[in-house]
């Protein structure tokens, strides 16, 4: 690790990060019969996956888990170059309809891309509710969205990026800040 | 050497060498299976009113230090060992575990075969037991013995009389003393809290007036069904403040959401248990001091969920409330003696106070 970063969350610290969601997940739905998890492109997918995978062994109940591919412009500097995060494509393996959603993601910063999440769930049905989960939550926001489940939440600067890494791709779980030169 | 007799109640007799204090004692026999850890669990007020059976052959070897107290003033009633080390080497040692037991009033035996008495615990659940000196008529002792009534108010016992504070600059943690281990203090001093440790029979207002950030329901001695002032401290707490209980801390939140508890035959004491949380799979090796627990059957799914169970014999080690911000563990995260596997409950009693404060804060 470069003296550029610092890691804010270690590899125990993102298993507890989402074992607590989970739990708040059930505290705050009476059942959890009709949730659906949707992930976010890469990285909020496999943390759906593991909320789902948790949910399964605490309750029983296979949670369907759906992707959204939402490609951004620009993701690391933060002045916006004038473009919308657009959506690719979805897959998402059961009706929406009248179902409540928890979108999941990684890092929630500006709202862009939750926002043009929220726009993709809405052209496919209306599920009765759709609440967010980050793992880490690092301000900014530009628009009116916060979320209802939070991993950490991280202060930031503009001039800092973070970088999120996941086993199941990066070999390994860890939450950094960057500095960018 | 002096003999020293240890009677159980259905007639069986040890016969051994007496150190420690020269008293005679009375109470609940019960065996630790730690390798190491004597001192910690003589000063652990969970074996309030207890005679601990080591079932590791040599005890006192390393002596007594100044660090591994987990009590100021340790309540058990006798130590049972095969071997008693009147030599203590360490580095660390200040004095050997027979002095210590002859400051602290507790009197010791050794040399008796306590494979023997294990096995005579685990077939016969605990029993209560006597250690008195060699005499000629032993019918009156065990009509005594027999005659003896185990108390009921351990926790009245043991928990401290008036609130205290132990300062830090970090979260604001209201800890229910029952019994306390300094572990539990240590590790929330490791995290910065500042901790105000109050009596058992605390109601909830005067918690709630601290503005705590979070509640530690602490380890202590006897069955949860003792203290039914506390089911209704906590009914009136949850939901208000995160809660995080430890063995008899869990039993109680466990009973103040329509649960119920039991009494083991024999209970799970020693450190060699290992537990599965349910989410993860993850398993721990875990620290374990408990003589009850809580019975699965009761729960009630719409208040309490299961979160760890034990390995070997699928014992409930810990449940969360199901609508607040209240966990619990049977085992001991704070370990002393043993393992340190599950200390990260103690950093997962961080992040939910972080969590509900924020909740708190946007809602």
């Amino acid at each position: 690790m470069s003296k550029n970063e610092i890691e804010v969350v270690d590899d125990a610290a993102m298993k507890r990060a989402l074992t607590r969601i989970t739990y708040e997940i059930i505290e705050r739905n009476k059942g959890i019969e009709d949730l659906v998890l949707v992930g976010i492109k890469t990285r909020g997918i496999y943390l759906a996956q593991r909320i789902a995978s948790r949910l399964k062994q605490l309750e029983g109940v296979a949670i369907p888990v759906g992707e959204l591919d939402i490609s951004l412009y620009r993701d690391d500097v933060h002045e916006s170059d004038g473009r919308e995060p657009e959506v690719n494509g979805s897959n998402i393996p059961v009706s929406i309809e009248g179902k409540q959603v928890i979108l999941v993601d990684d890092v929630l910063f500006t709202g862009r891309t939750i926002r043009a999440a929220l726009d993709a769930l809405m052209d496919i049905a209306r599920p009765r509710k759709i609440s967010l989960a980050v793992l880490v939550d690092r301000g900014h926001r530009e628009l009116p969205i916060r979320a209802d489940f939070v991993g950490k939440n991280v202060p930031t600067s503009l001039d800092e990026q973070i970088k999120v890494e996941v086993e199941e791709i990066d070999e390994k779980d860890s939450v950094r800040i960057q500095k960018i030169k | 050497m002096k003999n020293r007799l240890l009677m159980l109640e259905d007639g069986t007799i040890f016969r051994g060498h007496a150190f420690g204090a020269p008293v005679e004692a009375t109470g609940e026999i019960v065996f630790t299976t730690g390798m190491t850890g004597y001192q910690e669990a003589i000063t652990d007020q969970s074996f309030n009113g207890q005679m601990i059976v080591f079932t590791y052959p040599l005890v006192g070897n390393y002596g007594i230090n100044r660090d591994d107290y987990e009590s100021i003033a340790p309540t058990c009633k006798g130590v049972i060992v095969k071997e008693h080390a009147r030599v203590a080497s360490n580095w660390r040692n200040q004095f050997t575990l027979d002095e210590f037991l002859k400051r602290k009033n507790i009197p010791g035996i050794s040399g008796i075969d306590t494979r023997k008495l294990t096995r005579i615990l685990r077939e016969k659940g605990t029993v209560k037991g006597m250690l008195v000196q060699e005499k000629e008529d032993l019918n009156h002792a065990f009509d005594q013995l027999r005659a003896v009534v185990l108390p009921t108010n351990q926790v009245a016992q043991v928990s401290t009389t008036k609130p205290y504070p132990s300062p830090g600059s970090g979260k604001n943690v209201v800890v229910i003393d029952f019994g306390l281990k300094h572990s539990i203090l240590r590790e929330l001093s490791l995290r910065n809290c500042h901790l105000t440790i109050l009596p058992y029979q605390t109601d909830a207002q005067t918690i709630l007036d601290l503005n705590p950030d979070g509640v530690m329901l602490t380890n202590g001695p006897g069955d949860p069904k003792d203290l039914p002032e506390v089911l209704d401290m906590i009914r009136g707490i949850q939901g208000k403040v995160p809660i995080f209980g430890i063995c008899l801390g869990h039993q109680l939140l466990a009973l103040a959401n329509g649960a119920d508890t039991f009494k083991m035959r024999f209970g799970h004491r020693g450190f060699n248990h290992p537990v599965r949380e349910i989410a993860t799979g993850r398993i721990d090796f875990t620290s374990q001091n408990h003589g009850y627990a809580v019975d699965p059957s009761s729960i009630n799914k719409d208040e309490l969920m299961i979160t760890h169970l034990e390995i070997n014999d699928d014992t409930v080690e810990g449940i969360k409330h199901r609508h607040y911000p209240a966990f619990s563990v049977q085992f001991h995260p704070d370990a002393a003696p043993g393992p340190h596997d599950a200390v990260h409950l103690f950093d997962q009693f961080m992040e939910l106070m972080d969590a509900w404060k924020e909740q708190q804060n946007n809602a």
